[in-house]
């Protein structure tokens, strides 16, 4: 069986200060997907998070016009300074193909609960609009994701980038707690029976597909997914289908 | 395309590319969940065999962890799967006696270890601290493998102090255990300087960059394949080394031609 993948963590732009293999446009990016045979991808610019999430969210929205291949996720600021969130926020997010949100709390110095957020990530969870978080750079500790998720229970939440020693005793806890809590697959593909033992306990709706392109290596997470000891099904979910579910629930 | 990455993909082994992963370990470790971290022969051999890992070679956790339990962590293992196992000597430097005792002893273990593992940045104390010196010395004169755990910058087992034993110890194979992790140039002159040295790629490939810059700058018969499991999974690493621009040659001498050059004389 030939297994559809769709990427839910990938980035374009060039870091500031270098990265192996980075790419600099959409057009770069869907070569390195057709090499990969990944037929479609949430993607997001690297200087949303180095430079400004305004300008970045910007050259996002006209990379993403390149190719209907390609979605986007936006970042995020604190409503109160209407940097990012404005009254048409939404509006904006549908008419640009932006399907996802991202945060960088520690980066962009801010706290993502519900003292900032409350109105706002009440209505992302109404919506169904998924937030991505990334444990891959400076971004938020895992209290603060436990105590977002207190906070917002009905949140559709993404994490990425999960960590490169096993973190099951972090995550689990909260893929049993929160219905909408999601685990990205690039790093839980590294764990060694990380795949088998999440989906063995919780079912394999719960992750969806990623690589984490640039900074990792597309076929480690492949060959990981492919070569899994679960059912055709379950690869199937991962694979595509868990993310297409998602962005079919979403409510923009 | 690598042809190799096809056969891979298809089948999740392929006959005539075995693998043979040099950095290994056994058992639970306090600091995180490891689904598979307990021994069991059939379990261990069926993960084994999903990927065609045709020798794993290891050190037991406790071994390492515990002076109390010690090297008895290892034997019973390989023992259990023969076939399949072999292991490294773990050598704690703060028991120095236990090191003495060890390396009397290591011949009695010839069916068991093909080498020694120092874990210098945990035990906190050089890999040229003379505590070690009875093991390096053994190594040199009957051509071991010695696993180090390198990782760039590090005081205890860094780029500076693998070149003190490398040079002093030329008989000994010394694997870079992580490659001096973010020091690659380090780790490519060291590789260079010295025959008697080779680069194991566990968590190099965990960012793409590592292995493509060892491949420009060295040949890939000094390379060789670890995974640290069952820390991490072996499709995954093995698709990040068939991702990594390899042809099938490298790929061959990474997965196991090195391995079974460097392991004919040890394994009986």
């Amino acid at each position: 069986m030939k297994l559809e993948f769709f990427d839910s963590n990938v980035f374009i732009g060039r870091p500031m200060n270098g990265l192996f293999g980075a790419v600099r446009r959409a057009d770069d990016l869907l070569l390195e997907m057709e090499k990969q045979n990944i037929g479609k991808a949430i993607v997001w610019h690297m200087f949303q998070y180095e430079g400004s999430p305004v300008e970045g969210n910007r050259i996002l929205a006209q990379e993403l016009a390149k190719s209907e291949k390609l979605y986007g996720c936006w970042t995020i600021l604190p409503p109160q300074t209407g940097e990012v969130i404005s009254k048409d926020f939404f509006e904006r997010m549908k008419k640009n193909r932006i399907v996802a949100l991202n945060a960088f709390p520690e980066w962009h110095r801010f706290v993502l609960d519900n003292v900032g957020f409350g109105k706002f990530l009440n209505e992302v969870s109404e919506r169904k609009i998924p937030l991505f978080l990334t444990m891959g750079r400076t971004c938020i500790s895992w209290e603060s994701i436990h105590r977002l998720m207190r906070d917002f229970p009905n949140l559709t939440c993404v994490l990425c980038d999960i960590g490169i020693w096993g973190v099951d005793r972090y995550t689990w806890p909260l893929v049993e707690k929160f219905p909408r809590f999601y685990l990205e697959s690039s790093l839980l593909s590294l764990e060694e029976g990380g795949m088998e033992a999440t989906v063995k306990r919780f079912g394999s709706e719960r992750i969806v597909f990623g690589t984490g392109f640039p900074l990792r290596y597309p076929k480690a997470a492949i060959l990981n997914l492919v070569h899994a000891d679960i059912s055709e099904k379950d690869k199937e979910n991962i694979a595509s289908k868990n993310l297409e579910k998602i962005l079919q629930e979403e409510q923009l | 395309m690598s042809t190799l990455w096809e056969k891979f993909l298809e089948h999740g082994k392929v006959e005539e590319c075995p693998i043979y992963d040099m950095h290994a370990h056994m058992g639970s470790y306090c600091r995180i969940y490891f689904p598979y971290g307990d021994f069991d022969p059939e379990i261990t051999k069926d993960r084994l065999d999903r990927a065609g890992i045709k020798m794993l070679i290891f050190c037991s956790h406790w071994a390492l962890f515990s002076p109390d339990i010690g090297n008895r962590a290892n034997i019973d293992v390989v023992r259990k799967l023969p076939g399949q196992l072999r292991a490294y000597c773990g050598l704690n430097p703060n028991y120095p006696e236990i090191i003495e005792k060890d390396v009397d002893e290591f011949e009695k273990y010839k069916d068991v270890f093909v080498g020694f593992k120092l874990l210098a940045s945990y035990h906190r104390l050089s890999i040229t601290h003379p505590n070690y010196a009875p093991a390096w010395k053994y190594a040199d004169k009957n051509g071991l493998l010695v696993l180090l755990h390198t990782w760039g910058g590090d005081q205890f087992n860094g780029p500076e102090q693998i070149r003190i034993v490398a040079e002093k110890y030329p008989g000994a194979k010394i694997l870079m255990g992580h490659s001096c992790h973010g020091e690659w140039d380090k780790a490519v002159q060291l590789m260079k300087d010295f025959p008697n040295v080779y680069a194991e790629l566990c968590a190099v490939v965990d960012d793409r960059g590592g292995l493509e810059k060892f491949l420009e700058s060295c040949s890939s018969t000094q390379i060789v394949f670890g995974t640290d499991w069952p820390w991490f999974n072996h499709h995954y690493y093995i698709g990040a080394v068939l991702d990594a621009g390899v042809s099938d040659q490298d790929a061959h001498n990474i997965f196991h031609l090195n391995a079974e050059k460097l392991l004919a004389p040890l394994i009986f």
